[in-house]
Order: C-alpha cells, then structure tokens, then sequence
C-alpha cells in the first residue's frame, strides 16, 4: 500500500481539494444551468403540448364549423327550392283566382249592357212612338187647315 | 548548455505550495475546468431563452442525450431525473480535465533543477491524469452510490447487502421448511462480505480506469512529439479529444450504473422471480 501512494503521490490533502472542485462544478452548474434549464424545457413542453392540443382542437372545430355551413346550405337549399315551389303554387292559383274574378266580372258586365241596352231600346221605341204620333197629328192637323182654306 | 529532461511522470508535479499544501499542475487544471464550467454556467444561465440560442442549443442537445442515454441504463426516468444531475457534473468536469491536458499552454511550465539536472515541470496536466482526481471522483461515486441507496431503499437493506443479518437469522426461522438454508445462509452472508471488497475494486477500478487512459494518451503524444515533431502528434491529438469523451462516458454510465444498483431492491425482485416460478402455469 504504502508503495503505491509514494508511486502515485496520493495525498489526502489534493483528494479532498478535488472533491470540493468536484462539489462546486456540482453546484454550480446544478443551480445555474441545469436546474432553469429543465425547468425551462418542461416550460416549452408544456408550451408546444398545448400549442398541439389547440391546433388539433382548431381543426376539430374548423372541420365541425364546414361540416355545419355544409348542412345548413344543403338546409338552405331545400327551403329555397320548397320556397319557391310554394309561391310559384301560390303564384298559379292567384292567376287563377284572378282569370275567374275577370271573367265573372266581363259577364256580368255583358249582362248589365245588355238590360242597359234593353231599355234604352225600349225608350227609344217609346220616343219614337210618341215621335211618330206627334208628326202623325201635325200632319192630319195640316190636312185639315188646307182642306178648310 | 545544460540539458533539460522532458520527463513524464506518473504523479503530478508540485508548482507552488499554500503553506505545507503542496499546489500540483493537476490540480492547477482541475481550477481552470471549475473556472471555466463557472463561466459558461453563469454565460448560460443569462441567455437562457424560450427560443433557444447557439450556447442554449449546443447544451440543451447533450442534455437530452444523455438524459436519453440515463433512462436507457436506468429503465425509468423518475430515477434518471434523480440521478442524471450528478452523472452530468462529473461528465463535464471529466470532459473539461480530460480535455485541459491536451492544450498546448502543457507547453508553459517551470525549470526546476533536480538530482539528474534541470527538469521541465508545465503548468497543466490533465487532471484525471493524476490518480488523485481520479480516486476523488471515484470515492464520491460508491459512497454517493451508498447513500442513494439508504435514501432509496433503506438504511436495513443497504446494512443487509454487506453484513447479512438477515440470511443468518433466516437459518432459525426456515430450517424446518427448508433445511438447505443452513448451507446457503453462511454462503449468503459470505457474498456480503465480498460486496464490501467490491465496493472498494469498484474505487480501484473506477480510479485506475481514467488515470491509466488519460495518463497513457498523454505518454503516448509526448512520446510522438519527441519522435516526430509538429505533424505526427496531430491525428494522436484528435484520438486524445475521442478518448476524453469516452472515458469521461464511461465513468459518468458506470456511475448511473452504481447508483441504479443500489436503489434496487434486490430481495423484492428476487420475492418477485420466485412468486412467478411458483404460480401454476396456464
């Protein structure tokens, strides 16, 4: 033993010096790099987790969202469509309604000429009665003064 | 002109002297690797950012390696958390020593005169090349191994790994059941007994293992320098650079390695191992 410490010069003094080398090399860099490093890369972990998490979430959402714009323009569609077959529907049979109230009108409108048209028929054969029978007298009173001059 | 001997020795050469604290250029290394893992500790410490920059980044990636490497030997990362924080600190502080031997300031030293004359004594060695360091390191890796342990999985178990009480004791309570416990009891408290010697080749090995491939990398440059000069040393140079991070991998994978054996609860794994092969097979 005591040959191996003169060959290789131990001494406890310089074994004891480089253990405290060795404790402060430890310390030192167990406080000031890896300590907050770690902490550090926990930290953007957790950051590039969550900055994961939410896109994936974005994506869900996003997807959802064109799933339900999809839907609701299919929805839309169909509405329009029945829309405007419920008015063109509505449209015909307002023609139609209208067609019938013209036509009812125009007959009654015949008919009522057509009485119109019958009395003054009717009048005017009167008037020309009387019309007639006034030239009638006219003419016989007439006669009558030349017969007696 | 007298002759100056480039001679390598097997220890540390003595600078200066603190008193009767005698000041070697290994352990002049050593505070320059401190000094400069200081610096680039408080450099990184006031760039650290969300977006990492080229400091952050060079540190950040050896970080997840080898905390990546740790969950290999461990096979659990609340373990290698527990761990990895000691294993990254002798690593870097190996790396730096490792790697501080190799500088050409080796080249700056004194002129000291001894009994075969004048001898150049540089001012850096490489401070795992000085068995000092090493057996520093390595004393601190089984005991702190140790402690893990107590804190892991009791003072008891730990006291039972070196002097098995329990196997003995055991003897009295399965003797009935098991009458072969009488052999294996004594045998049992005999493989204690050698976990003790082993914790201190494990000192030995640890130690031996870094000096000798640190010391011999730097035999073997001086060695090429003063054969050819300038060109030869250079590709040895860069196989030097390789075995610095190796060995300093070696200590700091043996050193997870320890302390992942000593919070293992062997006797329950083992309970575990036995339940199995007694359960009625499907």
């Amino acid at each position: 033993m005591d040959s191996i410490i003169s060959t290789f010069h131990i001494d406890w003094k310089i074994i004891i010096a480089q253990a405290v080398n060795f404790g402060i090399v430890f310390a030192v860099l167990y406080i000031f790099a890896l300590k907050p490093l770690n902490k550090l890369m926990a930290e953007r972990t957790e950051k590039i987790k969550k900055g994961i998490d939410d896109a994936k979430k974005s994506e869900e959402m996003l997807l959802k969202a064109a799933h339900e714009y999809e839907e609701n323009t299919i929805k839309l569609r169909k509405l329009s469509i029945d829309t405007q077959k419920e008015l063109k529907k509505d449209l015909e049979k307002l023609r139609a309604e209208n067609i019938e109230r013209i036509k009812k009108d125009e007959a009654e409108h015949i008919k009522k000429r057509a009485v119109q048209m019958e009395i003054d028929k009717k009048t005017l054969v009167e008037s020309a009665k009387n019309e007639i029978a006034s030239l009638a007298t006219l003419i016989a009173k007439k006669i009558m003064e030349g017969e007696k001059k | 002109m007298e002759k100056i001997a480039h001679e390598i020795t097997l220890f540390a050469e003595p600078i200066f002297h603190l008193g009767n604290f005698t000041i070697t250029n290994a352990l002049l290394t050593s505070w320059v690797a401190v000094a400069v893992i200081i610096i680039l500790s408080i450099i990184l410490r006031t760039k650290l950012r969300v977006i990492p920059g080229k400091l952050q980044n060079i540190f950040e990636i050896v970080t997840e390696g080898a905390l990546s490497l740790c969950d290999q030997v461990t096979g659990s990362r609340i373990l290698s958390m527990k761990i990895f924080p000691l294993a990254i600190c002798v690593f870097f502080f190996i790396l730096l020593n490792n790697w501080l031997g190799l500088l050409p300031i080796g080249g700056l030293g004194l002129l000291e005169r001894s009994e075969k004359g004048l001898a150049f004594v540089p001012f850096l060695r490489g401070g795992t090349a000085d068995i000092n360091t090493t057996i520093a390191l390595a004393v601190m890796a089984v005991i702190g191994a140790n402690i893990f342990g107590i804190f892991s999985i009791g003072i008891w178990k730990i006291f039972n790994k070196y002097v098995n009480l329990k196997a003995l004791g055991g003897t009295f309570t399965k003797i009935r059941k098991e009458p072969a416990v009488i052999i294996v009891a004594p045998i049992t408290f005999f493989v204690g007994i050698i976990e003790i010697i082993s914790e201190f080749a494990k000192v030995a090995s640890l130690s031996f293992r870094l000096f000798g491939n640190v010391f011999a990398g730097e035999v073997l440059l001086a060695s090429m320098a003063a054969l050819v000069a300038y060109v030869v040393p250079i590709p040895f140079l860069f196989l030097e650079i390789m075995v610095g991070i190796i060995q300093a991998l070696i200590f700091s994978i043996l050193l997870v390695v320890y302390f992942t054996i000593a919070s293992t609860d062997h006797e329950e794994h083992e309970e575990k191992h036995e339940h199995l092969l007694s359960a009625p097979s499907p």
